[in-house]
């Protein structure tokens, strides 16, 4: 069971997702990627799209501002 | 939290807290038209950035990833909106004789602008009032957008006569009820926001993102 | 025993109003209800660039200039508008407004940060798009708020073209994201 982290600090809307979604696309069963943002309306906008692609994915925040994204390939 | 002490978040909410109070102070004190005015920025600001409201969200999401619930949420919004604005404006046309609310000339402006309108905001990130919304969560990149704003506003006020000349002058304010009548123009209205509803609904089910 | 219960539902207010996201659907009755009862009280809906042509007129006129007399303001009669300032000007009120309702969000919910630039090409783009939007929103006369927010509701056929195309330039703005700033 792999984890891929991708950084997203900084980076605004659409870029955390698009990154995810790429990176999930190669990834196996099992697998989880972490991304790091400081993006108030990422976290919207990648648990809807988790959420409606039925995967696993939960947020924790780690400093004022930061989340830590984790999206799990099921 | 994981990396972070109570006592690191401690200033922010003091310093939330004292906000309120300077705000509170100010408010109380200004013109009544004024304190109206600021106090309802506030609380829109407020509502759009706990509630993460983002308008390019809203256009770009449904496209791009099959995200729905921006749109929705704004829908609904206008929805409400499409109800309430037209009771004011009756109201307020048999007192002042005035139509009240953002009715304007429409034409090739409005499309030209628009067009260009939407390009922007997805490239910086960020409409307009998502701009502000930013600047008061501290993102220095809308910031810069915002600089960018007032730059080509002034670019835009210079050039108005251009536009208006061709293109403004001449175009019709076409007023819903003018043609429909009141209620049906509000029945009308909330059809449209429904057959939108049920359109992105399907067309966004079938969306997988493609990169 | 009642003390802490006390203590328990305080908290648990606390973190469903300034801690956890609202839904968006919720922001969004609320906005509804706000535009409308500020359009009630002030007999105008919310509206923003035109906002900041005030602002950008102040800028000129600190160097110098005299904006009161540009054709701009004279023609479309918001000459005793741009004669106000910062404080007394509706629409830079409400705007600088909802910059602080901003701040005071993430400060009372613990999550302010400065978020720097990452990349100049960030910048640009953030510039870039800035100015287009700037420009746009006087040819368009208004922006997402004034332009469509407060002119589908107002019953005004320009909110939906404005709508219509917003949407298409968004779609290209997309396009060209994701291909030169991905």
């Amino acid at each position: 069971m792999a984890q891929v982290k991708i950084d997203c600090m900084y980076e605004p809307c659409p870029i955390p997702l698009l990154k995810a979604a790429r990176e999930l696309s190669s990834l196996e069963l099992g697998d989880v990627v972490l991304i790091e943002t400081d993006h108030s309306c990422a976290i919207a906008n990648i648990t809807e799209w988790a959420e409606k692609e039925k995967l696993d994915c939960w947020i924790e925040e780690t400093r004022s501002g930061d989340w830590n994204i984790y999206i799990k390939k099921t | 939290m994981i990396n972070q002490g109570k006592n690191d978040r401690l200033w922010q909410y003091v310093g939330g807290v004292l906000l309120i109070f300077v705000l509170v102070l100010i408010i109380s004190r200004m013109a009544e038209r004024s304190s109206v005015n600021l106090l309802f920025g506030v609380l829109f600001g407020f509502t759009l950035q706990r509630s993460r409201f983002c308008f390019v969200s809203c256009a770009r999401d449904p496209v791009l990833f099959g995200n729905t619930r921006s749109v929705n949420a704004l829908l609904l919004s206008l929805a409400i909106m499409t109800v309430a604005f037209p009771i004011i404006q009756n109201i307020q046309l048999q007192s002042i004789g005035k139509i009240v609310g953002q009715v304007h000339p429409v034409g090739i402006h409005t499309a030209v602008g628009a067009l260009l309108f939407g390009f922007g905001m997805v490239i910086a990130g960020a409409c307009a009032s998502g701009t502000l919304m930013r600047v008061g969560e501290g993102y220095l990149m809308q910031v810069i957008v915002l600089i960018g704003f007032l730059i080509g506003v002034l670019l835009g006020v210079l050039n108005f006569g251009w536009w208006y000349d061709r293109f403004i002058a001449e175009a019709p304010v076409i007023y819903l009820p003018q043609y429909f009548g009141w209620i049906r123009a509000v029945i009308f209205q909330l059809g449209v926001l429904l057959v939108l509803y049920f359109f992105i609904k399907h067309y966004s089910s079938r969306k997988k993102i493609k990169i | 025993m009642k003390e802490n219960q006390e203590m328990g539902l305080l908290k648990k207010l606390y973190t469903v109003v300034f801690k956890n996201i609202w839904p968006l659907w919720v922001g969004g009755v609320i906005l509804a209800a706000l535009n409308t009862v500020y359009l009630l009280l002030l007999g105008r809906a919310w509206r923003i660039t035109t906002g900041f042509t005030y602002w950008s007129a102040w800028v000129v006129q600190a160097f110098g200039g005299k904006p009161q007399e540009w054709s701009y303001f004279v023609e479309t009669g918001r000459q005793t508008e741009v004669e106000q300032c910062f404080f007394s000007n509706d629409l830079s009120l409400v705007s600088f407004g909802v910059i602080l309702g901003a701040l005071l969000s993430v400060l009372l919910s613990g999550q302010f940060k400065i978020k720097k630039i990452k990349t100049t090409k960030q910048a640009i783009a953030a510039l870039a798009g800035g100015i287009i939007m700037g420009y746009a929103s006087r040819i368009a006369l208004g922006c997402n708020i004034g332009a469509f927010f407060s002119a589908v509701p107002s019953l005004s056929l320009s909110g939906y073209v404005f709508g219509l195309f917003v949407v298409i330039g968004a779609w290209l703005g997309s396009k060209f994201l994701v291909k030169f700033l991905l």
